[in-house]
Formats: C-alpha cells, structure tokens, sequence
C-alpha cells in the first residue's frame, strides 16, 4: 500500500495541492512560488469576473450539444455494427482511427477541409447549392464545427463501449422474445434499452470526464473565436495563466472548475446508480 | 496535514532556497575566462533555444556555417513552438540548472525574462570577449532597442522582422490602379479596395480580393491595429502605464481594421498566419500586411508561391495623419547568467548578429539584418534590394513612432487583452468604441 499511496501522492495530491496553494497567494514570477498569502481575494476576482462565467456558459453550451450527440449516435452506430454482415471487423477498427489522431492534427485537418476559401466541405456543399458557409468565422457555426469536430474524434470510443456491452447481453432473453412475437422495436424498447442502461450510464460519465476537458481542438481550430463564441473554460483559463500571467486566479478558477466537475459528476454517478436500480 | 502557517511555510520555502544557493551557485559559476572557446580534444557544447520555424534552418545551414570559423563550439538548437516559447524559457532559466545556455527571445518578451536577473547585460558581463571590430552604434536603434530594457542591453537582434504591405503587382494591373508607392495613404488604400475584389482569372466571378491580414482571436492580430493607430499619431500606453489607446483616433483606425473584413476572402475572419500567406502566395489577394521575412518565400522560392519574382512588391504599410506604419516584431540573440560557457555564447552571438553573419542569414536562411552597413551594402541577390530598402525605412519609421508592442514584464498580458477585445470587435459581437472601452478598462486593472 505504501508505494502506491506515495506515487498517489506524488502524481495526483501534489499537483491539486498546489494549485489549491497558489490559488490562495499571490504568485512571484521570478521564482515561480506563491510569495503572499492574499486569502480569498483571487476566488472573489475570478467568480465576480464576466468572462469566466461566459466561458463556462461556452463550455455548458458545448456539453449541451457534444454528449447527447455522441452518445446517440454511438450507440446507433453500434447496434449497426453489431448486426451480422460482412467486413464489420474492417469498420469496427476504422472506426479507432479518429481516437487516435492527435488533437492538433485533428483540428489542422478539419481547418483544411472546412476553409472557405479551399476546403472541399465548401466545394461540395457548392455543387448542391449551399453556401459558401464560413465555418469557424460566424459565431454559430463555429461552435457546431466544434461540436462535429469533437463528435467525429469521440463518438467511436463510445460505439466501442456500446458494441462490447450489446456483445455481453445475453442472447435467450431475445430468443424468448422473438418466440413470443416481439418485433424489433418491442425488443429494443423493452429488453434492449433497460439491459443497455448501465452501459449507457457508465459510457456517459466517462465521456462526459473527457469532454469537460476540451481544449486542445478549440485551440487548433479557432482560438476560442470569433469572439469569444468558442472560448471554453479551459482555453479561458490557459490563456489567463499563460497569456495574461494570471496564474494566482487562474489556479482560483482551476479550483473552482474542478469543485464543479465534482458536483456533478457524483450527481451522474448518483444517477446512473438510480437508473441501475430502477431497470 | 501540515501544521504550517502560509507565513511559516514561506519562511521554509525561503529556507530551503537559501541552502540551495551555494551548490546551484558553484555549479552556475562560470570559469573567470567564461569557459573558453573549446579545443578539438574538449569542445564545448552550446544549447539554443529558438522559434521552430526557423530553429531547423538555423541549425543546418547558419551553424555549420559558424563552425568553419569556431569549430570547438558545437550548437544544438531547440525548436520551440511559440505558444509555449515564452513559458518554457522562463521555466527554464528560473531552475537551478537551466538546459538553454542561450535563447531566442521575440520583441517584447526581454523584460519579462530579464526582471528574473536570469540574462546577462552584454555590454557589461561580456565587454571582455567582445571583439574589437564588433560595432554596437551600427545597428539601427529600434532593431537593438528589442532587447534592451531598463537601460541594460539583454542581447542582440538574429532575425529581424517588422510588418510591412505586400502587394500583388499583376492585380492592381488588372484593377486598373496605379502601383502602391511608400506616399500611399490608408484613405487611398481604403477608397482602392474595393476595386480589388475582383475577378482576375476571366472565370465570371469574383476569386481574388484586396486583402487578408491576421484577424482571428490571437495575440498578433491586434499588432496590425496597432500598425494603423501609430500612424495615425495613436499610442497604446501613456508613460504611466495606463491605456491610452480609447480615443477617437484609437476608435477610427480599429473601425478602419475592422473594415477591412469588407475587402478580404471568405472565411477571414478566422485568418492567421498561415491562412493570409496561402492566399497571397495562390494569387488569392492584392495585397497583405504580413511580417517581411516571409518575402523570400513569397516572391521567390517556386517550391512555396505560385507568384513570380517581378509580380511582387513590398513596402511599409500606408500613411496615416502622423507617419508610414509598421510594426516591430525582432528575435533577439541573449545568454542565460547560470551558462558555464558563456564566452562561447557570446562568441556565437557576435558573429550571427555581425555584418558576415547577417549577410550570410539574408541570403541563406531568410533572416533579415539590422545593421546600417549590412542594408546599405548591395545584397547577395538582386530580389533583396528592394527588401533591404524597405527594412531601412521600416526601422526608421518604427523608431520614430515607437511601433512596438509594451516594453514590460506583463508585455503578454496586454496583448492577450488586446486579442480578446479587438477580436470581439472584428467578430461584430462589439463595436470598436465597447471594444477599446473593456480593454482599456482591463489593461489599467493589470498595475502596469
């Protein structure tokens, strides 16, 4: 136990710890090391502060639209991928390809494809009659552009989780089922669906864990513009720290940010425990 | 749990620094002949950090260059991305054994470095090892002001770059409009833009436009503002520190920005570096306000522009009320205190930033010189002529209107100010007027 409570330590305490620390101090950067203890003061800057509750909003609104979209549509890819038909195996492990592009090349690509001006997205919506659209330059679409650039990286992580637990159901409760007439919908409704449930639940709180993290392709691709449309707390917080040298109250609202990731992923949690219970 | 008080724990902190001290301070301290220039049988190793667009570059073909001349000194070079470049240098010259020996700093970052005591004053530390010849007054003022602060010089101008106007000689043809001179004003260039939104391959529609510059949310977009308030006779600070920028001229020259959305492609808004560059280089704009050493590959090298030699033109950028604009954006040469060698530092230094060194950049690595002799002297090729003349009117013209960004420790942080808010006005989320409001009222709150 010693070992691993002294690399806990050391990897996960140490780090929170000390921006706990810095978050209560003012932060000389000569020497990088909280040099006065200022209280509460950088927690009243950050939480009386405009723009951290625009980027949180920014962030919500992301969340909103990123997690029901993926979880949807992973679960539906899933259960197609899940029927019998020939070269499944091909697109299951094409499917692992957006996972493992690196964010920065993600984002550089999707810029490519969506640029107004020579992004094949923009071609072939032409040739139908749409647009030209400029997808990181209006406020609206850039977000939805962050949202489909998100959802293309991470939605076959959850059709990967999906597709092992359709594997796991156990297959004489639909076999009963079909013996009793249950046509496909009936069996989806009622067996499918409430066995899925803690699959679902747990799919959820994982996605949602990576997803309240993003920054890395809002960063590739629009720099949290235009504006401030794309601007999610993560990025926000960054920027303050090593942009604006605000690392003291940057610290506050990593603090603050972290508390409320907390909040709610017990709430999941607590949910997801209730939604087990109940099916 | 720790019974430590904040006070208490400082007090340890401080402590614990202080026994520190002298083990990190023998293994500082540099042999009193600044460590020699290496022998064939014990070179010295040498460890730089630069901007990763350039540090390869540097590194084949500039050092193997300065190893004809000082082959005991062997250089690695640390290609940095610059969104990082900043924070790893100061993280790294602020540890007790710092890996750079000596870092590339861009235009307004030696202050911040430099309030750490972690550089050394050239002039002073290294005026043993300077060679006789090397000409400090031959540099032109503003290049060598960049890594200057507190009137202490931190280190030397290696790549010097200031935003100038490219333009596209064969649109302004097609456009029937005369050829942009320096005398060029930003109400003739505003009055001519539209004309430049054109269709200039015959294909009945429009498919090149006046221009397209940086406009997305990013720290350098509002140095092309900057650009046009300083020419208008606009400054960003006072000489207290406070902002000084929201007045009608700063309001005027940020809507004369913003206007220029009019004239520039789809999708400008979101424009960088990258994106700017690609569509001159393609025939794509008129014109451009783009950092000057990106020429070389613009006007010259097939490999990376569809234009030709003939069809490009550069200059500073247009007139306003009180001057050309421009703005100053050079890469400094400066040596950590804690190197052990830094003689061969500043050996190295002293010959990228001399007349040889500059000569053999310009025309080898497209890093452009800062000295009187190297601009005035005629160029290795005949396309650096017109570049050379216009660098000289540049520096003169950033000189005279102070065209950089603030010379401070918290330069970064009024920039990214900056970035937000004339972001939000280029975006159309804020007029001009609320925009230089929030960020005036932001940069007095940073106690500057």
């Amino acid at each position: 136990m010693a070992p691993a409570f002294l690399i806990l330590l050391a990897v996960l305490a140490y780090p929170i710890l000390y921006t706990v620390e810095i978050s209560f101090s003012e932060l000389d950067l000569a020497t990088f090391l909280p040099s006065e203890w200022v209280g509460w003061d950088n927690y009243e800057t950050v939480l009386t502060d405009e723009r951290f509750w625009h980027s949180l909003k920014v962030t919500g609104i992301y969340l909103a639209f990123a997690m029901p979209l993926q979880m949807v549509l992973g679960f539906a890819i899933a259960f197609l991928v899940n029927a019998e038909w020939r070269g499944r195996g091909l697109i299951r492990a094409l499917f692992l390809i957006p996972m493992v592009v690196a964010p920065v090349v993600a984002g550089g690509l999707w810029r490519m494809m969506l640029d107004p001006l020579w992004g094949i997205t923009n071609y072939l919506l032409g040739l139908l009659g749409v647009g030209p659209l400029d997808w990181f330059g209006d406020a609206t679409l850039a977000m939805a552009t962050i949202v489909l650039i998100d959802t293309w990286r991470w939605t076959p992580f959850v059709t990967l989780i999906a597709t092992a637990g359709l594997l796991s159901l156990p297959q004489d409760v639909f076999e009963a089922a079909e013996i009793d007439g249950a046509n496909w919908w009936v069996m989806l409704r009622h067996i499918t669906l409430p066995l899925l449930v803690p699959i679902i639940a747990a799919a959820f709180v994982v996605r949602w864990l990576g997803a309240v993290k993003m920054f890395d392709i809002v960063l590739a691709s629009t720099l949290g513009g235009p504006g401030r449309a794309t601007n999610v707390i993560n990025l926000f917080i960054y920027q303050e720290a090593f942009r604006g040298l605000k690392f003291a109250e940057s610290a506050a609202m990593s603090v603050v940010v972290l508390i409320i990731t907390m909040v709610l992923t017990a709430i999941f949690l607590r949910a997801s425990r209730q939604l087990e219970a109940r099916y | 749990m720790s019974h430590l008080t904040p006070v208490t724990r400082r007090t340890a902190l401080a402590a614990a620094a202080a026994l520190s001290v002298p083990a990190a301070a023998r293994a500082a301290v540099a042999p009193t002949d600044g460590g020699g220039l290496g022998t064939a049988e014990a070179p010295i190793a040498l460890r730089m950090n630069a901007n990763d667009a350039f540090a390869k570059m540097w590194q084949t073909v500039l050092i193997p260059e300065f190893n004809k001349k000082f082959p005991h000194i062997h250089v690695t070079i640390d290609g940095l991305p610059y969104s990082e470049h900043l924070t790893k240098t100061l993280l790294d010259l602020t540890g007790a054994t710092p890996a750079y020996d000596l870092i590339c700093n861009d235009d307004p970052w030696t202050p911040q470095i430099a309030q750490t005591g972690a550089l050394l004053d050239l002039k002073k530390d290294c005026a043993a090892w300077t060679d006789a010849d090397f000409d400090w007054n031959d540099f032109y003022a503003a290049p060598l002001a960049a890594s200057e602060w507190k009137g202490v010089q931190y280190g030397v101008p290696l790549r010097s770059n200031m935003l100038l106007m490219f333009y596209n000689r064969t649109h302004y043809k097609k456009a029937g409009l005369p050829e942009p001179t320096p005398q060029l004003t930003w109400a003739e260039y505003m009055a001519q833009a539209p004309k430049l939104v054109q269709d200039v391959k015959g294909e009945g529609k429009v498919n090149a436009w006046a221009v397209s510059t940086y406009f997305a949310r990013d720290q350098l977009t509002p140095t092309i503002w900057q650009a046009i308030l300083n020419a208008n006779g606009g400054r960003l600070l006072d000489k207290d520190g406070k902002a000084a920028f929201n007045t009608p001229v700063g309001v005027a020259t940020l809507q004369t920005f913003v206007d220029l959305l009019k004239y520039a492609p789809p999708g400008a808004k979101s424009h960088v570096f990258n994106e700017e560059l690609t569509a001159f280089r393609q025939g794509q704009l008129a014109t451009m306000f783009m950092w000057g050493s990106v020429f070389r590959g613009t006007a010259i090298d097939p490999a990376s522009t569809t234009l030709k030699p003939d069809e490009v033109g550069v200059q500073v950028m247009p007139v306003g009320s009180a001057s050309a604009g421009t703005h100053r954006g050079i890469w400094s040469g400066e040596i950590s205190r804690k190197t052990k060698y830094p003689r061969a530092a500043w050996t190295l230094l002293q010959w990228m930033s001399s007349k040889d060194g500059e000569r053999f950049a310009s025309a080898n690595v497209g890093s452009f010189p800062a000295r009187r002799s190297t601009l005035a002297s005629k160029p290795e090729f005949p396309w650096l002529a017109p570049v050379f003349a216009t660098l000289a009117q540049s520096y003169e013209v950033a000189q005279k209107g102070e065209m950089w960004r603030p010379r401070l420790a918290k330069s970064d942080a009024v920039q990214q100010v900056l970035a937000d808010e004339v972001a939000r006005a280029t975006s159309g989320e804020i007029s001009p007027a609320d925009a230089l409001k929030n960020a005036a009222g932001r940069i007095d709150k940073l106690r500057l």
